[in-house]
């Protein structure tokens, strides 16, 4: 590309990623076997699978991290380590590393994304539980975070092998899914023993909030979903009528719907309605 | 542009302790030795204590104020980032329970110097001359000891010292105006101005919040930048760090920081300091004269409690039963709207409209007391968390919702729940801190009046967001704050406090934190936690020596000392509406 193609592309696209290849856009390709077409998100008119992209959501050229020369030194230094400095496993064991990664694709699934730009979640997870980096209150029919998650991973194996046999890695999608969503509406047909230690609708909050504070911790994500990023010293201008400022960029929304192997698309209350007290966790005012 | 015409922004120069950009901490702070006895030991260094150190140590007293977490530098320790600001918040392990347990950590608890009023989202609505006789009005819950117009003056001097930006006419309660502008309208708040005019309800438009409209001194005016509950790196929302604990430090206050109060001592029925774990988690002790617990409805009770000893059996200031009982939170329900077209709500401080037309009693509905409805902004991870509980949403349909960040607006509800013993701080039995300490069980039940309050403000709140246009509303049942649970009172056989949060059963041991809430109205609790504290400092200061025993001190009403303001907040910022009660407005900021 010339150098005033380059220019124009910056101006058009906005500033290239953190390091990365200036956003210069790449035919939509994707870097998996076609054994994942059956995870990919489809258009919903014709069904036809919809490959992974770089950027999901309806930003496309959007870069938060493009702006991090605003930011301030300490939040600039945050953000720029969780991007690169993916922390190692020191809380699950090999094998639960394997089942975490397997629930937690279900639980946030990343298929639409490349496989370069995708979030590390389990990582996350594992280092706050190691650290025990925890909310500060825990329900009294709860025990520990570390000890919810061994449990709610024994409990999440206990149901797949009750209802097909088989550990939860080896299922297909929809069939995990089918798994999960017994938890979801607070009715697993097994592991009664250990979910007699702890309220499945708690453990599916806990492990479903862990999830979100990894995900959405992530520039990647704030791209997908057209969140400023950090602010500080520069702030806001156009707070009104939700207009994007110079640097972030108008909505392009494209249709897409959710692969047909899965489950997970619908809003049914957690626990099916019948827990009608899901407290707030997070502070708003 | 790419970058800044000067490079990446850098960080604060070394060696220097930094309050926001420009404010720094430049004086050498006073450092009491090991067998000093001082005036004041404060316990706590946050919206209360924050504002008692500073009155304190202005008047000539020797005061070291304790906090369990550190002396915040912001530029350093903070960041403009969600997930980066997990350690704001008090994360000790405490457990919950009742029919409706409250989620605590980041919902409700600080920790570190400026406490609660670090992550508070800053809303500053007075409490209505009807919140302190709720009993003799409504018959439900209790009458404060004192009355509005006992602490009105402090509500003037809180909202200049704050400062305060708002409306120059708010019309609820005793209407009054505010000392600074109002601040520009974002996205939710836009949502709440049409929903509310379409259905002719009054709203308050870029206030009450404690937010600087302008620059005030070395605080800077706001960006807008939403991140108002992850501390303010700006320096322009108002925390006790930035407007009065300097103000203390230069009065020779010293803030030990990193430090843990595990027991309040006593001797011959009257306390003599404090035992702690310092920041090497060494015991040490620290002997006063007085000994202030500022360490919220939480950790306040709880550390009375933890203080049990001969005569005190039943833990500190507890003959009447009370430390512990009472404990508030008001209905938080988040109400989110879907609108067709964006609304990018992470724009603008969270708070910044509300209305408080459905605040008092009205006979025509089935239940007492009322609500406020205000803006919120959650940022993406808050908002993910509101979707688990209000949509029930996980995998591709979480996905899809979070897509969609940018088209919701949230509107919360801020409902009066009233005082039932039966809501509990107590001593776990079972579960230790990282100090060996017995963390606090927090048990919460709604009761039948609390129930019906909130689900007619959730609605009402829900026909806002219809009304201005929504195409889909959902909401996420939540509480908010936390007051109560040492409450004051005038019989000490229902009480633990009197208006002035001194004790009943130990003369110079007092209570001055939310705790003392006997009752909560709708409003957000800060600018009244901190009001109350400038009320005892004033109380304090009056007695001096008359407080350390029973039956010497004065009768009466302290003056109201408006000369103990933090320097350059006197004086500045002019309501233009004196409100009716014979106010010296005027007066108070000629001075």
């Amino acid at each position: 590309m010339s150098r005033l193609g380059a220019f124009l592309d910056r101006l058009i696209n906005g500033p290239s990623r953190d390091g990365g290849a200036p956003s210069i856009r790449l035919p939509e390709e994707s870097s998996q076997g076609e054994q994942d077409i059956e995870l990919w998100p489809v258009e919903p008119t014709t069904g036809q699978p919809l490959p992974p992209r770089q950027q999901p959501g309806y930003y496309p050229g959007y870069h938060t991290l493009g702006q991090k020369d605003f930011w301030d030194e300490a939040t600039r230094k945050l953000v720029l380590e969780r991007v690169h400095d993916v922390p190692a496993i020191r809380f699950f064991s090999a094998e639960e590393v394997t089942l975490m990664e397997a629930v937690v694709d279900r639980l946030l699934p990343q298929d639409d994304r490349r496989e370069a730009y995708r979030i590390p979640i389990v990582p996350q997870i594992d280092k706050k539980l190691y650290e025990n980096i925890i909310p500060g209150y825990r329900y009294e029919d709860m025990p520990p975070e570390q000890e919810a998650f061994r449990l709610g991973l024994q409990g999440i194996q206990a149901v797949a092998d009750h209802l097909f046999g088989k550990s939860f890695v080896d299922l297909g999608p929809t069939e995990q899914d089918q798994v999960l969503l017994t938890l979801h509406d607070g009715k697993p047909p097994a592991g009664e023993e250990i979910w007699k230690q702890m309220a499945v609708t708690h453990f599916w909050v806990q492990i479903l909030s862990y999830c979100c504070e990894a995900y959405y911790a992530h520039p990647y994500a704030w791209d997908e979903i057209g969140f400023g990023g950090p602010a500080y010293p520069r702030g806001y201008y156009r707070l009104l009528n939700g207009e994007p400022e110079p640097w972030e960029k108008e909505e392009r929304r494209y249709a897409w719907a959710p692969p047909p192997s899965c489950l997970s698309d619908a809003d049914e209350a957690v626990g099916h309605g019948d827990i009608t007290y899901l407290p707030g966790q997070a502070g708003t005012h | 542009m790419d970058t800044p015409l000067f490079g990446p922004f850098s960080g604060p120069k070394p060696g220097e302790h930094m309050l926001g950009p420009i404010q720094k901490l430049d004086v050498p702070m006073r450092r009491y030795g090991r067998d000093d006895e001082v005036d004041f030991v404060i316990v706590g260094v946050g919206s209360a204590g924050g504002v008692l150190s500073q009155r304190l140590a202005r008047a000539g007293f020797t005061v070291v104020g304790f906090d369990a977490g550190p002396f915040w530098d912001v530029e350093r320790d903070w960041v403009s980032d969600e997930a980066g600001s997990h350690k704001l918040y008090w994360t000790d392990q405490r457990i919950i329970g009742g029919s409706t347990p409250i989620t605590l950590g980041e919902n409700n608890s600080g920790k570190g110097v400026g406490g609660g009023s670090v992550h508070w989202a800053a809303f500053t609505p007075r409490l209505h001359p009807s919140d302190f006789r709720v009993y003799s009005e409504d018959g439900v819950g209790v009458d404060w000891p004192m009355s509005y117009w006992d602490l009105k003056p402090y509500y003037e001097l809180l909202e200049l010292e704050m400062p305060v930006s708002g409306p120059a006419y708010y019309p609820w309660g005793d209407p009054h105006g505010y000392p600074y502008g109002p601040h520009p309208v974002g996205g939710t708040g836009a949502t709440l101005v049409k929903g509310c005019t379409k259905l002719g309800i009054r709203v308050s438009i870029g206030g009450p919040v404690a937010i600087n409209a302008g620059s005030h001194g070395d605080r800077p005016h706001c960006i807008y930048r939403g991140f108002c509950i992850q501390g303010c790196k700006v320096g322009a929302k108002q925390s006790t760090l930035y407007s009065h604990v300097p103000d203390a430090v230069e009065h020779g206050a010293e803030i030990r920081d990193n430090c843990m109060v595990f027991r309040i001592n006593m001797k011959d029925g009257r306390t003599t300091g404090v035992s702690y774990y310092d920041s090497q988690g060494q015991e040490r002790e620290q002997r006063a004269k007085v000994v202030i617990v500022s360490g919220y409805a939480i950790e306040t009770p709880r550390l009375l409690l933890n203080s049990a000893c001969p005569g005190f059996e039943n833990g500190l200031a507890n003959s009447s039963g009370m430390v512990g009982k009472c404990l508030m939170v008001q209905a938080g329900n988040v109400v989110l709207g879907r609108y067709a077209e964006p609304v990018r709500m992470y724009k603008a401080p969270p708070a910044h409209a509300l209305t408080e037309e459905f605040y008092e009693t009205d006979p025509k509905r089935d239940f007492a007391r009322g609500f406020a409805i205000q803006t919120v902004g959650p940022l993406p991870i808050a908002f993910s968390k509101q979707m688990i509980a209000a949509k029930g949403v996980w995998g591709w349909g979480l996905r899809r919702v979070l897509m969609d960040y940018n088209h919701w607006s949230a509107i919360a509800l801020l409902g009066e729940l009233l005082p039932w013993e039966d809501n509990t701080v107590t001593l776990d039995k079972d579960v230790k801190d990282q100090y060996g300490l017995p963390v606090a069980h927090v048990t919460y039940n709604m009761h039948d009046n609390d129930k019906k309050l909130s689900e007619y403000g959730r609605k009402v709140v829900e026909q806002v967001q219809w009304a201005a246009g929504a195409e889909e509303v959902v909401q996420e049942q939540r509480f908010a704050h936390l007051v109560g649970a040492a409450r004051m009172g005038s019989d000490p056989r229902s009480s633990v406090t009197n208006s002035f949060g001194r004790t009943h059963d130990i003369p110079n041991l007092f209570v001055c934190d939310g705790s003392l809430f006997p009752t909560q109205g709708s409003a957000n609790p800060g600018l009244t936690i901190q009001s109350l504290a400038a009320r005892t400092a004033d109380y304090l200061i009056w007695q001096g020596d008359n407080i350390l025993h029973r039956g010497r001190e004065l009768e009466g009403t302290p003056p109201v000392r408006r000369d103990l303001s933090p320097r350059g907040t006197s004086g500045r910022g002019v309501p233009r509406l004196k409100s009716k009660g014979g106010s010296d407005t005027i007066r108070s900021v000629r001075n």
